[in-house]
């Protein structure tokens, strides 16, 4: 289950942005109407699948056992709810479908659902007023990967964030709440992709740090807040606040985890995040708890700002049975992942989970050279198969994505499934050429990407998407374009906390 | 602002901090919510009595207020929490309170973050209350894979140091009997074995501070429970055997022994098995296990790429480049550093 409160937003007004778009986005737009007839064939009796659409996406496992209980049933329920929609049957697709049978990706619809996730929900959604920064950035970062200019926005973004901000230090979920760290992460973030010293400057940096400072933990760990629940989303989060503002790595005089020895945020992290791994091979939320798709992925990228993966990863995982266990995440014939085992695939799993691929994948491939990347481990899980549960499985008609057919789309899915469609469809690898100055935060800001083009297609991993439907690059780490995460902390490191 | 707080004289003295949501600035704020009047006036007493630290009843009644419009408002959870205590109030009849909460809001993270500060207050539990299993149990009828009441309950274990109780045993035991394959029992049963215990660090395994490919060995093995714990997971694996959860668990049994897969090379062979012309098939647990059994084995190279490829071809084909990289790792023809 997602780790944050989602929201399936319906009704609302519709805003678009026509008016702004540049001249390339509309001539993209126009080549994305459907030019034929999906390829769609009926029988009379029941609709034949696309023929592009292999067995392995559309027929049972081979093995399945007898025995049913609660689990077998909710596992045949989705892949019975999947299957039409996979096989291109399913009556509500619209298509176009291309030549592997995938529908294309319904830009139009999916960018216009995030741009009204950006306006006033009704009083229903009262149970989103701690989550306001989660939509804001859910949103801004759907729009990135569809190559929407969100600097449109600087002033909202900066209007909205302005009172949320606390004079304690850190961002609460909206005005009068605590500050926590999920909200000044999703803030920070929101802040990166809009840009601009305004935006930049937002944040007062010395009572972040100072704030930062009282959820750092004896064992290591972080607290989500101060008073709140200390596990791996706590640890992500802080640190990825600390990474873009550059704020000192040393902790506050007055941090009470300096009296247990630590001395710097990252003191004693590595060796919390290693007591997250379980004997499945996952990592869990917190130490003793079940192996967890959204927590390994917190847990991994924590890693990942703490030094090269091949170092840190390396030192703190059984490389070995992690992979066995995140390869073990994916299911056919649905082709998506699950966050455990045992449970169903989710779409918000395509970034959760898809994301941990390029940064285990990098940790087994160790530092790149940034103009000749010899990357050799290549893909180690199916980019069809999650290319095809999202692009069959998770659009909905209407805008949006979702977590699987038969469920509302919200802003949570249609951002996590988009950044795990795009992760699909590059290749990530850190390198020795860093935007940063900062040591420690070298290796973070790093990676670079390069498209994966059909023309690399192999039998076991090929592109079943239309060069159209390809998204903007994604941060592995940051989860934001790799060039807002570069500008916010170059930004800082150019005007230093005076601490 | 009319309202039912503005018209109580109980709450004259208080002058609500109405909400700012940053519109003075002439620029709409994003993802705005168009609030009922009673949450916005709840919410702007909230905000005066949090800012003047106000420790009251009142207080206490307005946060339920809250939590009844808004259970994923975490800022009241902590809120209360620091006010129940304050007024040492009877945390049992906030317990009692928070039971039907939790049941009405099956979701929700605050709720068991919440229980979890009333249960560390050993002035009002020493011991653990006696219908805390049964309430945990009512829970995963509803639900039985919830994340945060498992997390929960783990806490629980450690923190009353219950890894030997009879009730957590039998919990798992008949939440595994309903369903062989909840994956979160299994969890619940390797850490009430094989966790660490007192004053040892909590981890997902023991040994987790060196070698990570060392995790989860114990340092001192008691062989009975392994092999009690094989057998209970053999019992289970016979049931189903395409459940992935007893076999992992089983790996994490041996690993905890440090014995070897190949022990049960002659169980798993049960689930593969050689016939003219092919191999029958029953679990492809079974062929990733033989084929570790293998790849362990001087010699065996080949044997454990005919295991993988038929995984790869067959009975796991989605996972096919994860099964290549195995392939490649064992016949080394992998260049890069592999794990």
């Amino acid at each position: 289950m997602p780790i944050v409160i989602a929201a399936a937003g319906k009704p609302r007004r519709k805003v678009r942005f026509s008016s702004n778009q540049t001249s390339q986005a509309i001539a993209q737009r126009k080549s994305r109407q459907p030019s034929a007839p999906p390829a769609k064939t009926y029988s009379m009796y029941e609709p034949q699948a696309h023929p592009g659409v292999p067995d392995l996406y559309q027929e049972l496992p081979r093995l399945l056992d007898a025995l049913c209980t609660e689990t077998s049933e909710l596992q045949q329920e989705t892949v019975e709810k999947c299957r039409p929609f996979l096989q291109g049957i399913d009556p509500s697709q619209v298509g176009p479908f291309n030549r592997h049978g995938v529908p294309s990706l319904r830009q139009d619809n999916h960018i216009g659902y995030l741009y009204d996730s950006l306006e006033e929900y009704p009083t229903g959604f009262a149970s989103l007023d701690a989550s306001r920064p989660w939509m804001v950035y859910w949103a801004l970062a759907g729009l990135c990967l569809f190559g929407e200019d969100v600097t449109r926005f600087r002033e909202r973004v900066i209007s909205t964030f302005s009172r949320m901000q606390n004079p304690t230090g850190g961002l609460g979920g909206g005005h009068g709440q605590l500050s926590h760290c999920a909200s000044g992460y999703a803030a920070v973030l929101s802040l990166a992709m809009v840009g601009g010293e305004e935006a930049f400057s937002l944040i007062d940096r010395d009572a972040m740090w100072r704030w930062l400072g009282k959820l750092k933990q004896p064992d290591g760990g972080f607290r989500v807040c101060v008073g709140g629940e200390e596990d791996v989303r706590g640890a992500y989060c802080s640190m990825v606040i600390i990474a873009l503002l550059d704020l000192p790595l040393a902790l506050p005089p007055d941090a009470e985890a300096r009296q247990h020895g630590l001395e710097t945020f990252a003191s004693g992290l590595p060796e919390y995040l290693s007591r997250c791994q379980t004997f499945e091979g996952g990592i869990s939320g917190s130490p003793g708890s079940e192996a967890h798709g959204a927590y390994a992925f917190c847990a991994l990228a924590c890693l990942c700002l703490l030094g090269q993966p091949e170092e840190t990863v390396s030192k703190c995982m059984d490389v070995p049975l992690l992979l066995s266990w995140l390869s073990a995440r994916q299911y056919a014939p649905e082709g998506g992942f699950s966050g455990r085992t045992n449970k169903l695939v989710d779409g918000c799993y395509s970034h959760w989970v898809g994301s941990c691929w390029p940064l285990l994948q990098s940790a087994l491939d160790g530092v790149q050279s940034a103009a000749d990347p010899r990357a050799s481990t290549g893909n180690l899980y199916s980019r069809e198969g999650l290319t095809r549960y999202i692009l069959a499985c998770c659009q909905s008609n209407h805008g949006g994505l979702r977590d699987k057919p038969g469920k509302h789309p919200d802003s949570y899915h249609t951002c996590y499934t988009l950044t795990g469609l795009s992760m699909a469809q590059h290749r990530h690898y850190h390198t020795t050429s860093s935007a940063s100055s900062n040591e420690v935060l070298a290796s973070a800001f790093s990676w670079k990407w390069t498209p994966i083009t059909a023309s690399e297609d192999t039998a076991s991993d090929q592109n079943v998407f239309d060069e159209k439907d390809r998204l903007t690059a994604s941060h592995p780490i940051f989860a934001i374009p790799h060039a807002a995460a570069e500008s916010m902390h170059v930004w800082c490191q150019q005007h230093p906390v005076n601490i | 602002m009319e309202g039912k707080y503005a018209s109580d004289p109980e709450w004259d003295s208080i002058q609500p901090i109405p909400l700012d949501d940053g519109s003075e600035s002439g620029a709409q704020p994003l993802a705005t919510i168009a609030y009922a009047s009673e949450y916005l006036e709840a919410t702007s007493y909230l905000r005066a009595v949090m800012a003047a630290n106000e420790m009251s009843e009142r207080a206490l009644k307005l946060t339920e207020d809250i939590i009844s419009m808004n259970p994923a408002h975490y800022t009241v959870w902590i809120y209360r929490a620091k006010i129940l205590i304050a007024l040492e109030k009877d945390l049992k009849d906030e317990l009692e309170w928070l039971n039907g909460v939790s049941l009405k809001y099956l979701k929700n993270y605050q709720i068991w973050h919440h229980r979890q500060v009333l249960m560390s207050r050993r002035d009002a539990f020493p011991t653990p209350p006696v219908k805390e299993p049964d309430f945990l149990m009512e829970m995963f009828a509803q639900d039985s894979k919830n994340y945060h009441v498992w997390t929960y309950r783990h806490w629980y274990v450690r923190h009353f140091k219950l890894w030997d109780a009879p009730r957590e045993i039998q919990d798992v035991e008949a939440l595994l009997a309903s369903d062989v394959r909840n994956n979160s029992a299994w969890n619940h049963r390797y850490m009430l074995r094989f966790g660490p215990r007192d004053d040892e660090p909590d981890a997902g395994m023991q040994n987790s501070g060196g070698d990570p490919s060392e995790k989860g060995r114990l340092a001192v093995v008691d062989e009975d429970v392994i092999d009690a714990e094989l057998q209970y997971a053999k019992s289970k694996i016979v049931r189903a055997p395409e459940n992935r959860s007893p076999w992992t668990y089983a790996r994490g049994v041996l690993r905890a022994a440090g014995r070897p897969l190949s022990e049960w090379k002659e169980f798993t062979g049960k689930f593969v098995i050689e016939k003219e012309g092919g191999v029958e098939v029953k679990s492809s647990h079974a062929v990733e296990w033989l084929a570790d059994v293998f790849a362990e084995e001087s010699g065996s190279g080949q044997e454990a790429v005919r295991m993988l490829t038929l995984l790869k071809e067959k009975y796991d084909p989605i996972r096919s480049n994860y099964w290549d990289y195995r392939i490649r790792t064992i016949t080394g023809s992998e260049v890069s550093a592999s794990a």
